[in-house]
């Protein structure tokens, strides 16, 4: 045990460089710095939208449309000018990114119910996602008016019937069932909000995953590459302590630089997709779904990642002999990353159940797999799934150490090199 | 003089090729037992079966009564090998890697303490202990490597190419070492293609080619028989 730690000390002072910290914390920086930038961009696209009107027609009508917009939470700046062309350059000059022009007689036209366009100018002034937010408001903006217009048409051919009851006849009132659980609410809003939750949870594991790995291999590698790997493997301590010790410190850094890592990129994301919490409504129909994950479905759910991991770092050690330096492990960790991304895509698009049994044996004898699977599984008490899932890892683990321990207490451990097409023997 | 290490019909292959063909040899205590002999004659591949780097195909090893196959960690214990080309961990401070290495053989701090101030003594290399491996010359290296070697006393220390990269002057010191240890009690197996270094350190010495040893004795032995001014001579006598 004292051989252990001592090198297990070493290993994770070794991984644990002043490069790999400061690259990290800058990495987290840069996350952080974008995040804030994009909240703002998102918050200020979120609040009422400014648009311009140059209303030609300044009749009633007009008038009650421009209310209308306004009561529907956009800030309506009215332009003064001779022509449409003047009032486009006199909007151009702004930061308004949308002008409507109500033509001539647009109240008149509406009240014989004849169609008459509304111009409206779009200036694009940058290509960001953002900036294109554009056609949204536009689209926003007719939804708007011909709202406006046709319930006040509709309240003043028939004022005994509310225009809402006119327009949409039916109600409905939804339902999601998930196993023996019922809530009222909409089954789109429940995956959209269970989706937002758990989308990091696979980018995580991805993560973790990789980082272990390329920890692991690039351990060994450079113990190659600095020729100290031989002395190692004399001195007096067993040949599982090296590749355990190995493993644990690989694993252990893998796993604080992948939390680094998400801290960052969660608060990337949250500009993007906002405050969860804050939907409004939906969060208590996932409770009475039992779509949250408690205690228990965590400690399910952390066993199969658990699992993953210990089957990525003995892989990884298993490749990691193969390097002869640490320039070669980097195309090593390949494998690895094909691996991990085949399910990290099908658990985004694609259901296993329905999938034809051979493609579905290579995604389940994937050890990696599981623990993507295991979120769906567990939300859908589905705990069977995912103890075989963990027992299947188990099992793979296993055999993986034992041909990393047989491979380290052989000559393979020195002899053994990735050369394609060659065989290089050491004399 | 009690021998402490046998090596009785060793043979090793890699696939069909067979690197030893069946070689002896017995080191005894505080003596230097070298193997000469041209590249791929299967020096270093022997000196690294020894050192529980690589498996026997036949034969046996055994060293102070311990069985190399049966107990290579016991083996391990006793030994100590500074292969031909060997570094030191490049972000560790050099006293730092020697504590590292002490402390894998010591039983207490004390005795790692010990071990260290052994290493500094060996190593010569003062103040700059305290600098990281990355900034060190070649020799500078190989100087802390060979204290490393050396500190914990073992029962057989292995060398191969002791003096690799090092000029005249440090590989002088190294050999005076060497010697000095071996006087303390400590065997040394090493091999090199040097034969002046050979003949300065070496009790015995055994030539080897093509996997087999084609005699052995200690030098004078050896060039009186020959009839050679020089190892070198006596090298090239033997292989014809």
């Amino acid at each position: 045990m004292k051989n252990f730690m001592n090198l297990f000390r070493k290993e994770v002072k070794e991984l644990l460089s002043k490069q790999l910290i400061v690259s990290l914390l800058l990495m987290m920086g840069m996350f952080y710095f974008i995040g804030q930038m994009t909240k703002k961009e998102a918050a200020r696209a979120a609040a009422a939208q400014k648009i311009s009107v140059f209303d030609r027609d300044k009749s009633d009508l007009s008038g009650r449309l421009l209310a209308g917009l306004q009561a529907m939470n956009f800030k309506i700046e009215a332009v003064t000018a001779a022509t449409t062309e003047a009032a486009v350059n006199a909007v151009r000059e702004t930061d308004t990114s949308l002008l409507i022009v109500i033509p001539q007689g647009f109240g008149d036209s509406m009240t014989r119910l004849e169609a008459q366009p509304v111009e409206t100018y779009s200036f694009l002034r940058n290509f960001s996602v953002m900036g294109a937010r554009t056609s949204a408001i536009v689209r926003a903006v007719l939804e708007a008016i011909n709202k406006v217009l046709s319930d006040e048409t509709l309240k003043a051919r028939i004022p005994e019937i509310s225009p809402d009851r006119l327009k949409n006849p039916i109600k409905s009132k939804d339902f999601v069932i998930i196993k023996s659980r019922i809530a009222e609410g909409s089954a789109s809003a429940v995956a959209g909000f269970v989706t937002s939750q758990t989308v990091m949870i696979p980018v995580i594991l991805m993560m973790i995953i990789l980082y272990s790995s390329q920890m692991v291999i690039s351990a060994i590698a450079m113990e190659k590459q600095n020729k100290t790997l031989e002395t190692l493997l004399t001195v007096p301590i067993s040949r599982t302590s090296i590749v355990s010790a190995k493993m644990l410190a690989s694993g252990l850094v893998g796993l604080l630089s992948a939390v680094i890592y998400m801290i960052g990129f969660r608060s990337y994301m949250s500009g993007f997709t906002g405050d969860m919490a804050q939907m409004p409504g939906v969060s208590q129909v996932v409770q009475k779904l039992g779509l949250t994950l408690n205690a228990n479905a965590l400690i399910i759910l952390g066993a199969s990642l658990f699992f993953a991991i210990l089957c990525a770092l003995a892989m990884a050690t298993i490749l990691g002999v193969l390097a002869e330096d640490f320039r070669s492990a980097q195309s090593l960790i390949m494998p690895m990353l094909i691996l991990i991304m085949i399910p990290y895509f099908v658990s985004m698009f694609a259901d296993v159940k329905t999938m034809s049994f051979p493609i579905k044996l290579f995604i389940l004898a994937n050890p990696f797999s599981h623990p993507f699977l295991a979120m769906q599984n567990i939300f859908l008490e589905n705990y069977r799934a995912v103890a075989l899932g963990v027992l299947y890892m188990a099992v793979f683990f296993g055999i993986m150490v034992y041909i990393a321990g047989r491979i380290f207490s052989t000559d393979k451990v020195l002899t053994m090199k990735l050369r394609w097409g060659k065989k290089k023997v050491v004399l | 003089m009690g021998m402490i290490l046998n090596v009785d019909g060793l043979k090793k292959s890699y696939g069909a090729v067979e690197a030893v063909k069946g070689i002896s040899f017995q080191v005894g205590q505080g003596e230097i037992f070298a193997l000469i002999g041209p590249n791929g004659a299967g020096k270093t591949t022997t000196l690294r079966i020894v050192a529980t780097l690589l498996t026997i195909t036949q034969g046996t090893i055994s060293l102070l009564g311990h069985d190399l196959r049966k107990n290579p960690e016991k083996f391990r214990e006793n030994i100590s090998y500074l292969p031909e080309e060997a570094g030191a961990y490049r972000n560790f401070k050099g006293r730092d890697y020697l504590k590292f290495m002490a402390n894998f053989y010591a039983g207490t701090p004390d005795a790692a303490a010990a071990y260290v101030k052994r290493a500094e003594e060996i190593a010569g290399l003062g103040d700059r202990l305290a600098s990281k491996v990355g900034t060190y010359s070649k020799g500078m290296v190989r100087k802390l490597l060979l204290a490393r070697a050396l500190m914990t006393r073992p029962a057989l220390a292995i060398l191969d190419e002791p003096t690799s990269g090092l000029d005249v002057i440090n590989s002088l010191e190294v050999r005076e070492i060497i010697k000095r240890y071996a006087r303390e009690g400590i065997s040394v197996l090493l091999s090199s293609h040097n034969m002046l270094e050979i003949e300065f350190l070496s009790d015995r010495v055994a030539l080897i080619d093509k996997g087999l040893i084609l005699d052995s004795g200690t030098p004078q032995e050896l060039k009186s028989k020959y009839q050679a001014p020089n190892l070198e001579n006596v090298f090239r006598s033997a292989l014809r």
